[in-house]
């Protein structure tokens, strides 16, 4: 990240859709508006095929919006950036390089010297509690988790003023997954990166998020824009918070979930 | 090489000679007919020692590596654009097809009527022999390129060539070198074919002495045996490379 306070990112009335087989277009992304304030942090939930992940594309560059603006402080986003990093569901690390090598992949695109992406790749590990020793293995050597912190630390490797995250944790354990999102929230206090989540769990969204936008089903648009009141810093025990159970529950109500409006009364 | 792989190729090998000298004996079969793996074994021996087959061999294995350079650098080239361009698929593989059909012992004299007993013929018969397979497995290697390791380049900004070397080229390595493995086998076949169609050395030549005016055929046994090891060797190179270059994944 640069030293400047990170730019908001910006997605206003975006729309777009895909061919389907029988030849006419899919609407995903139906008109979103959605504001991320630089520096914070927001989670995107909703059912599957809401276009989470589609949106999330299209803030990144990768995919191309049909109507509307994205942009990042006032500089539309055309294409992929060096100021956003993503990070994908599944690390996607390149099997015939070493950990280091993928952390340092974006450096080398960029054309940075050896000795330059070797200072970077110290600060990197650090940043993301990755353990030296496991640096030179190949990622078939490495655990889930240790996979995906490779690919966090390759999303930082730029240092990017936004960081997307396509539920990077989904495929861990409960356990592990409560831990990287604790030291997620760690990494962002100490990066300042903006942060844009997408998630499929209610508490994740709630424990890692200054707000969370739900996205209705398909085609996705924002049906609910929910600030989370939980104090920052926060930790595991906070899940146990009233104010959760309340935040859930609004969050279940939008998500068309029967059982929400109990949820909601009781946490009330 | 582990013990066991050494100790089941020497198995191997021993129960092939056991068999083939059971049915030189048990078949009675008189030496012109199928020689002894003794007398062949003593044949290859002196058949080195006295110089007859090393220069035989230093001129195919000039003509396999260069027909193999030739015809997988060529194949690299056409692998990828049949891979990547509709257009070229459509242009280029009626052509490979046909060529790989038809066969190469046909092609062969009409390649020495052309270009000569040389060794640029051979070089061209090899050349062709190697293109089908190192193009359809690069091809086959370059579409099998995961699209989301594709879509992680472009996140990150790759450039054509930069997602050529860094991530298209890694990822296929070893269809390509699957690829190579058939095709440097294939190039001592299109070697020894090109002997056979016109020349004055190799081992292919040496064949047709030691089955024609010498009628020695232990000699032609030992030929053919030095063949195969010619094969196994190139074989292995290529093997050796592929694991420096694919490495544990």
């Amino acid at each position: 990240m640069t030293d400047r306070r990170p730019r908001p990112v910006r997605v206003s009335g975006v729309r777009l859709s895909f061919p389907s087989r029988g030849g006419d277009r899919l609407p995903v992304l139906d008109g979103i508006d959605l504001d991320v304030p630089g520096g914070g942090i927001v989670a995107l939930i909703g059912p599957n095929g809401s276009g989470k992940s589609t949106l999330l594309r299209v803030i990144a560059g990768l995919l191309g919006a049909e109507a509307g603006v994205v942009s990042l402080g006032d500089v539309p986003i055309v294409g992929p950036d060096p100021a956003i990093g993503l990070v994908f569901q599944e690390p996607r690390l390149l099997p015939w390089r070493s950990a280091a090598a993928n952390i340092t992949y974006p450096l080398e695109l960029a054309g940075w010297s050896p000795e330059r992406r070797s200072r970077r790749l110290a600060e990197l590990t650090d940043l993301v509690a990755l353990d030296p020793g496991v640096v030179s293995n190949r990622p078939a050597e490495l655990s889930g988790g240790t996979s995906q912190r490779v690919a966090l630390a390759r999303a930082l490797a730029l240092q990017p003023e936004v960081l997307l995250l396509d539920e990077p944790f989904s495929a861990l354990d409960a356990l592990s997954r409560e831990r990287f999102d604790l030291e997620l929230l760690r990494l962002w206090e100490r990066a300042g990166t903006t942060i844009l989540l997408v998630t499929h769990s209610i508490a994740e969204a709630i424990f890692v998020a200054d707000r969370v936008v739900v996205l209705s089903a398909r085609p996705g648009h924002v049906v609910a824009d929910i600030v989370v009141e939980l104090p920052r810093p926060r930790s595991l025990a906070d899940l146990d918070a009233a104010i959760v159970s309340a935040t859930a529950a609004r969050i279940r109500a939008h998500l068309g979930d029967p059982g929400a409006a109990g949820s909601l009364e009781l946490a009330s | 090489m582990s013990r066991a792989t050494v100790l089941s190729v020497a198995g191997g090998l021993i129960v092939f000679i056991v068999a083939w000298q059971a049915i030189v004996s048990l078949g009675d079969f008189p030496p012109y007919i199928l020689p002894a793996p003794a007398a062949v074994g003593a044949r290859f021996v002196t058949a080195w020692t006295d110089g007859t087959i090393a220069p035989h061999l230093a001129a195919t294995l000039v003509e396999v590596v260069l027909g193999f350079a030739v015809g997988a650098g060529l194949a690299l080239v056409a692998g990828y654009s049949l891979a990547r361009s509709v257009l070229v698929e459509r242009l280029l593989s009626p052509y490979l097809v046909a060529a790989q059909a038809t066969p190469i012992l046909a092609v062969a004299p009409l390649i020495a009527l052309w270009f000569g007993p040389g060794l640029l013929g051979k070089v061209v018969i090899c050349a062709l022999i190697v293109l089908f397979p190192v193009a359809i497995y690069t091809m086959v290697g370059i579409r099998a390129v995961d699209a989301r390791l594709l879509e992680l380049g472009r996140s990150l900004r790759a450039s054509r060539r930069q997602v050529l070397t860094t991530l298209e080229i890694p990822a296929a390595l070893p269809s390509i070198f699957g690829g190579m493995r058939v095709g440097v086998t294939l190039a001592v076949v299109g070697a020894i074919v090109g002997e056979w169609a016109g020349a004055d050395k190799g081992l292919g030549v040496l064949i047709n002495l030691a089955r024609g005016s010498l009628f020695d055929i232990p000699l032609l046994f030992a030929t053919l045996l030095t063949i195969s090891l010619l094969g196994i060797v190139l074989y292995l190179i290529v093997v050796v490379i592929e694991r420096r270059l694919v490495g544990a994944r």
